[in-house]
């Protein structure tokens, strides 16, 4: 009898303690975001790659993708914030090729990206990715070449973080995300949804590249019109998408096609 | 002259000390990387596109870090952690930016692994939450990869 009710009790303290474990191993259903920026170290947004923005605008309604595939590969450009910014457009267009799979605009994107990287002494380390982009595109291994190009702007970008030029790489990023903006505003004013114009609720990535682009200010070697004009464009953009969890207008979503559109026709032209 | 060589030797040696302990610290965030894309591996087979970007750090046992990621309505999202420590335990859990919970229930943890999923309700900025909750050791490296379909 002492040993039976030994081994229950035994028994019931362990259900106990194992039930108070898993309970200890659960995530609160509410946390303190404010009290959380405080107490914790909030990392950076990692920049979505357009493709993120296109599959959800895939799953809202047919595209017809092959509208969108620029056939300029933009200027040639000395200056090196004027190439990282197009070469981070010219990656976003391998993404919109992708979708189209217009397998020749590809290839010509891969060999463009290949001479992008060279005014960035980072050729390189692209070398590998552009060869097999321009491989998969022949094949026509759409998935292959998604991660080829993902693949390209995060070497792009750690080989420039290695030769001590964040800030390039931080305009590559900007460049990918102003012509994914064009894009998905175009794609939404064609055929406006609230669906499609929600896609724009990024007011915290528009935050973050208005920050780095104000630190930019302060460099000589980034004191130019193209910069100043796009951190102008962002300003402007901003009150359209900070609109908390009200709708983003049909007017609004124009008018950002409209700003973008300015903005990526001055990164991929000669003044 | 002698006193020129052993000061140059000093040098030396403590030159490669620091580049020897750089490496291992890199090392070891990118041997945590490797454990994260482990995880993510039989999610690529159900057509999730991993991205090349990850995050990664040193955390001590009881400590958190938040990041901050842009999520898409529409697209289905997986977080996954990764450790070298192997009787480390970590966590991983998404938050709105209202702070409430926002992931789906089949998150998991896998003693050096864990992984949290979501479908976002609504387009906007997320709060991933990545822990270390019991390590042996006294920093534990850890990295985080997600991928998107």
């Amino acid at each position: 009898m002492t040993l039976l009710l030994r081994y229950l009790t035994v028994t019931l303290v362990a259900v106990a303690g194992m039930l108070i474990c898993a309970r200890a191993a659960q995530a609160p259903q509410h946390i303190d975001i404010k009290q959380l920026q405080v107490t914790t170290k909030v990392e950076n947004v990692v920049v979505p790659v357009p493709d993120e923005i296109f599959a959800a605008l895939n799953k809202l309604g047919p595209v017809n993708w092959k509208e969108y595939v620029r056939s300029s590969r933009g200027s040639n450009f000395r200056e090196r914030p004027r190439i990282a910014l197009l070469l981070g457009s010219i990656i976003a267009d391998g993404f919109i090729a992708v979708q189209a799979q217009d397998a020749p605009a590809v290839k010509e994107i891969g060999q463009r990206v290949l001479t992008l990287s060279n005014g960035l002494s980072v050729r390189t380390s692209i070398t590998p990715h552009a060869k097999a982009i321009i491989e998969a595109a022949d094949k026509k291994k759409w998935q292959n070449v998604r991660q080829e190009l993902d693949r390209t702007q995060n070497s792009v970008q750690s080989a420039m973080n290695e030769l001590h030029d964040e800030k390039l790489s931080q305009l590559v990023s900007l460049g990918g995300w102003l012509r994914g903006t064009e894009v998905l505003t175009s794609v939404v004013t064609k055929n406006f949804s609230s669906g499609g114009a929600e896609l724009l609720h990024q007011s915290d990535l528009l935050e973050y590249f208005e920050g780095k682009l104000r630190d930019l200010q302060t460099m000589p070697e980034f004191n130019m019109q193209l910069l100043q004009e796009i951190q102008g464009a962002l300003v402007e953009v901003k009150p359209l998408i900070k609109v908390g969890s009200q709708k983003i207008s049909a007017e609004s979503v124009k008018r950002i096609n409209e700003i973008t559109t300015r903005l990526d026709y001055a990164i991929v032209t000669k003044d | 002259m002698n006193a020129f060589v052993k000061l140059l030797v000093r040098r030396g040696l403590f030159i490669t000390l620091v580049l020897a302990l750089v490496t291992i610290a890199r090392a070891s965030v990118d041997d945590a990387q490797s454990f994260a894309l482990q995880a993510a591996e039989p999610y690529v087979k159900e057509g999730f596109q991993v991205r090349e970007d990850y995050w990664g750090g040193d955390l001590g046992s009881g400590e958190k870090k938040a990041v901050r990621q842009q999520l898409f309505k529409g697209n289905e999202y997986w977080f996954w952690m990764g450790t070298e420590v192997e009787r480390a335990k970590i966590s991983v859990h998404i938050y709105d930016s209202e702070g409430k919970l926002a992931e789906q229930p089949d998150g998991w943890e896998k003693g050096h692994f864990a992984a949290a999923h979501i479908v976002p309700k609504s387009t906007g900025s997320y709060f991933i939450i990545v822990a270390v909750e019991e390590s042996p050791e006294e920093r534990t490296h850890w990295a985080l990869v997600y991928g998107f379909r």
